[in-house]
């Protein structure tokens, strides 16, 4: 009988109207995930490939990153490597994990650790940088390394791409590095150091997930790293065929 | 000035004098036989009320005998202006252009007539008068009377051809017994 | 059983309960078959999109929703006024509904026309939680017709609305696909010199913005009723007779042109809310916007109702015909739309000289009705020398030159000066502007606004977060209004996006310049580099969501949460935070 009490007490309600309503009610705040900064992670691999060079090295390469965290926040890994075929040995192998912020509309700021570990004497850097658009839609990335033993060097990588349709893009790299202090050990001289230069033609076959690329990459050491590199029997300029894929997700 | 406000006023007058001809021109006002012709109030058979509002007639049709005259007495009881017209289709087709022109020159406003406008001379003789028998228009409270003789049987309609209302369905059909 | 009984025994007994309708809606996980693809989504009562609801101008309604999912769930009803604790957000209106759990809205029906309901749960509303509302009116429509068809657009996409979220934030363009390319540059060139061409390249490069930047999400389905442009929903008539096209635009961020090629279509309502008659040959339908047009087919025949996104880089389509199976030709795409200078004009800092974005609030333009479509041509044959009974001063808001014009030669206040965006119609006839609208019954008499609030919709492509006077939703302040006042909204779009604003539980009454026949809407388009005006009469107690329905956009920070101070009973609206449980919004 409760139940009928109770529904006549609510229908004399619902025929009173529903303003009453609103007294009952508390507004309640926004504890919602809407109200919680966009937490975002993404991994891409913006090399993906394998280089055969003019004087018959084979080399496996990569240059990938992984991200986590909002607008105002997010950790970064960054890893690339070169991995000699014949030799079975990692030319190169670094992994820097930093922390990004925004600085401005187009650039951040980050700042972190990098792990060198090739075929070779291992380095520890701390890394401080800045990346981001520039204007006319050059993408930039600026670091400066600081190692253990407190040598200094810096790095600037720049990337372009062009249009040729909405599905065909020619993407150019230049990644230059400068030393400011000479570390025999691993063959750095003193100054320019090192570029490489990239023109890569990729299609993106699904979505911009898997966009396989064909292209040539072309290295060149410079003054005292040229001269290190002569004396150990390596070459100072290589020129390589690439195909590999780039890869988003 | 004058002279050229009673020229218009004199191409307007005979404009409607040829328009009593039933059937004498069936360009611009389009009165052709198969609508009927203004009637005479005298031989009216009866009075219709007809209502207009926001967007639609009351009543929404009427039965006639052929040869019928109707004295309809026409009363805008919404917000906006309208029009009472009696003609076919094809009639109100022909019509809501002219009630285009009305609307982008400023004579119709919504809820008002500018009616300077309507006296502007448009050039060679025109004006945007609003002054067939068939028809009136109105603003929103105003009244007027339409007297027509329905002459034969034919597919006519009364309808309000300020542009969107009769294809919203302002509109009303004439049914002949 | 039993207590739905003895509740209709009540009413039986009670005279004055008013009549009473119980509805029940399950939300679940749902199978969706565009056409071109199939996917997993979420809908209502076992399909996307939902039910049609068919409410009663007058009737208290009790809606039952189960949540057959493993996440929070809302229903919200889009363009219903109603107690705001059964608006549907969660985390302003009410907690949400579990899983598992069934919550029972209630509210009476205050209004009539055509509306509709979504989540407002994570991105369940793109992934296919959206359904129709259609209001019955208690007294007779302003407007005829024979009969009527709900047509309900969406642009459903492959990927789920978390992937769509997570990429635009990767990668502003990772679904543009109609950029500038080489090729572009190539015919720019020709057509407009080297020269220009590199200086115009490198003007949008300087800025680092795409003037390709029209729809961030391209490569979706256009559903009609839930239908692909291949499987064609169809309506069918009998020529002659009159149709009442009740149309919805439930897509997560595409704006659809609208035309049926061989019918002129007499718009009637706009948001719900009936507006005086006006005939054209398209219309642009905004997100979260509905359009009623009545068209008459006369001939026996099939003819195409085509939505052409607004950037044209897809389209949904249906079919009128006198018999099932029956089709019409379907028009082709047209050009990709690409924005101009002019549609930078809103952004601050940038000294675009005569382009900057049109202040509406000064235009006076009571003196024409219509001025979209006005055909200059037709005055040569007036003569001019009888002119002096016009009431020139009406004329000073009518400056012809700096109208927007676009391609065609159309212009419309609502566009900046020189925009790319403004529509014309695809057979060179009347394209509907907002300029267009009137009120047929306005609600609220005319007043002067209380006070004017200033809302810069702001944002940053690069890094996809939108927001508000440069503010993302997680770190702003709700936006306070009291009781009872009249606010005066003013939109200053500051990005080069089209953005359509929802107030929730009030209504925006749009400024167009007609005095009491402004139009009552609750989706309100701001163009690029333009300033939009609207009123709000604050009647509805309680907090509130207001938001760009531009779902990506809304999730990336451009929200915001409207509280009104005071109401019809002064011990109302206590502030005092309750720590509800948190989960998907």
């Amino acid at each position: 009988m409760s139940c009928i009490r109770s529904l006549v007490a609510a229908s004399f309600l619902a025929s009173v109207g529903f303003s009453t309503a609103v007294t009952a009610q508390e507004m309640i705040s926004d504890t919602t995930a809407r109200k919680q900064p966009l937490t975002t992670w993404g991994v891409q691999f913006e090399e993906f490939e394998y280089r055969y060079s003019d004087d018959g090295e084979e080399l496996g390469v990569w240059n990938a990153d992984a991200f986590y965290g909002t607008d105002d926040f997010k950790v970064r890994l960054l890893t690339t490597g070169e991995y000699e075929v014949e030799e079975q040995a990692y030319e190169t192998l670094e992994n820097q994990l930093v922390g990004q912020i925004p600085i401005s509309k187009f650039f951040d700021a980050k700042a972190g650790v990098r792990f060198d570990t090739p075929e070779g004497p291992d380095r520890t850097y701390a890394v401080l940088g800045v990346a981001g658009l520039a204007p006319q839609w050059f993408e930039v990335d600026a670091n400066l390394y600081v190692s253990d033993e407190g040598e200094t060097s810096a790095e600037l990588d720049a990337e372009y791409e062009l249009l040729l349709t909405n599905y065909w893009i020619l993407a150019a790299t230049l990644d230059a590095t400068v030393a400011f202090s000479e570390d025999r050990e691993i063959g750095v001289g003193k100054g320019l150091v090192s570029t490489e230069v990239g023109l890569r033609l990729r299609y993106d076959l699904v979505d911009r997930a898997f966009s396989p690329y064909v292209g040539v990459v072309h290295e060149r050491k410079y003054g005292d790293t040229a001269d290190l590199a002569e004396t150990g029997g390596g070459s100072t300029e290589d020129w390589f065929a690439v195909i590999g894929a780039r890869i988003a997700f | 000035m004058n002279a050229s406000k009673l020229f218009v006023a004199g191409m307007a007058l005979s404009m409607s004098a040829t328009a009593f001809a039933a059937g004498a021109h069936d360009g611009g006002h389009g009165h052709g036989a198969t609508s009927g012709e203004p009637g005479k109030a005298s031989e009216a058979s009866r009075t219709v009320t007809v209502e207009m509002y926001d967007n639609y007639y009351e009543p929404e049709e009427i039965s006639v005998k052929p040869g019928e005259t109707v004295r309809f007495v026409v009363e805008n009881k919404g917000n906006l202006v309208h029009e009472f017209s009696v003609g076919t289709p094809d009639m109100h087709e022909a019509h809501q252009e002219k009630m285009m022109m009305m609307v982008e020159h400023g004579v119709i406003q919504g809820g008002k007539l500018n009616h300077d406008m309507m006296n502007m001379d448009m050039g060679n003789g025109h004006s945007m008068k609003h002054d067939d028998p068939n028809s009136v228009l109105l603003e929103p409270g105003q009244s007027k009377e339409v007297v027509w003789k329905f002459s034969d049987k034919g597919n006519i309609e009364f309808a309000c051809n300020v542009p969107g209302h009769y294809q919203a369905g302002m509109y009303g059909e004439v049914n002949f017994e | 059983m039993k207590p739905r009984f003895l509740t209709g025994l009540l009413s039986l007994l009670m005279p004055a309960m008013v009549l009473a309708g119980e509805y029940d809606l399950t939300v679940d996980r749902v199978k969706i078959d565009t056409g071109d693809f199939v996917k997993e989504g979420i809908g209502y009562n076992g399909a996307s999109p939902g039910p049609v609801m068919r409410f009663k101008e007058g009737e208290n309604v009790r809606i039952n929703v189960t949540n057959n999912l493993d996440e929070i769930t809302s229903i919200h009803w889009h363009g219903l006024i109603l107690p705001f604790n059964q608006d549907g957000v969660p985390g302003i209106s009410f907690p949400g509904i579990k899983p598992g759990e069934t919550f029972t809205y209630e509210f009476p029906i205050q209004q009539a026309g055509t509306y509709w309901f979504h989540s407002h749960s994570g991105f369940q509303e793109p992934d296919g939680a959206y359904g129709a509302i259609v209001i019955e009116p208690e007294k007779r429509e302003p407007f005829r017709y024979d009969r009527e068809y709900v047509v309900q657009l969406t642009d459903k996409h492959p990927h789920s609305g978390d992937r769509i979220m997570r990429n635009l934030k990767m990668m502003p363009d990772y679904y543009n696909r109609e950029q500038q390319t080489v090729g572009e540059f190539f015919s720019d060139a020709s057509e407009n010199g080297l020269m220009n061409t590199v200086r115009d390249r490198m003007a949008w490069g300087d800025m680092r913005m795409m003037k390709a930047d029209v729809e961030d999400l391209q490569g979706f389905t256009g559903l009609i009723n839930g239908k692909g442009p291949d499987q064609n929903w169809t309506g069918l008539f009998e020529p002659g007779e009159r149709i009442r096209l009740r149309f919805i635009n439930s897509s997560a961020m595409t704006y659809f042109d609208i035309r049926i090629p061989g019918l002129d279509m007499t718009v009637v309502q706009a948001d719900g809310n009936n507006v005086q008659p006006v005939s054209v040959d398209e219309f642009r339908i905004g997100v979260a916007e509905t359009y009623d047009v009545i068209v008459r087919p006369k001939d026996e025949q099939a003819y195409t109702i085509f939505a052409e996104s607004m950037g044209r880089s897809g389209y949904a389509r249906a079919t009128l015909a006198p018999e099932e199976g029956m089709e019409a030709a379907v028009p082709q795409l047209r050009e990709a739309a690409r924005l101009t200078m002019a549609d930078m004009g809103g952004m601050p800092g940038m000294d675009h000289g005569s382009m900057a974005g049109m202040d509406h609030g000064n235009m006076d333009m009571d003196s024409s009705e219509d001025m979209s479509g006005m055909d200059h041509s037709s005055m040569e044959g007036m003569d001019h020398s009888n002119m002096d009974s016009m009431d020139h001063s009406n004329m000073e808001g009518m400056d012809h030159g700096s109208m927007a014009m676009g391609k065609g030669g159309q212009s419309d206040p609502f566009y900046a000066k020189g925009s790319g965006l403004v529509p014309t119609a695809a057979n060179g006839g009347k394209f509907l502007s907002y300029a267009d609208l009137k009120a047929q019954d306005p609600l609220y008499e005319d007043r002067e606004p209380t006070r004017e609030i200033e809302l810069r919709l702001t944002g940053n492509m690069e890094r996809y977060t939108w927001s508000i006077n440069g503010v993302k939703y997680e770190d702003a302040d709700p936006i306070r209004l009291k009781y009872g006042e009249r606010v005066r909204f003013k939109f200053v779009n500051e990005t080069m996006m089209t953005h359509p604003m929802h107030l929730h539980g009030m209504w925006s009454i749009l400024d167009v310049g007609a005095g009491q026949w402004n139009p009552i809407k609750h989706t309100i388009n701001v163009n690029p580099g333009t300033t939009v005006y609207m009123e709000t009469e604050v009647d509805a107690p309680g907090q509130w969501a207001f938001h760009c329905h531009l779902s990506y956009h809304a999730a990336a920070g451009m929200f915001r949460k409207v509280i009104i101070e005071g109401g019809p009973d002064s011990t109302q609206a206590k502030t005092d935070v309750i720590a509800e449980d948190g989960g998907e919004a």
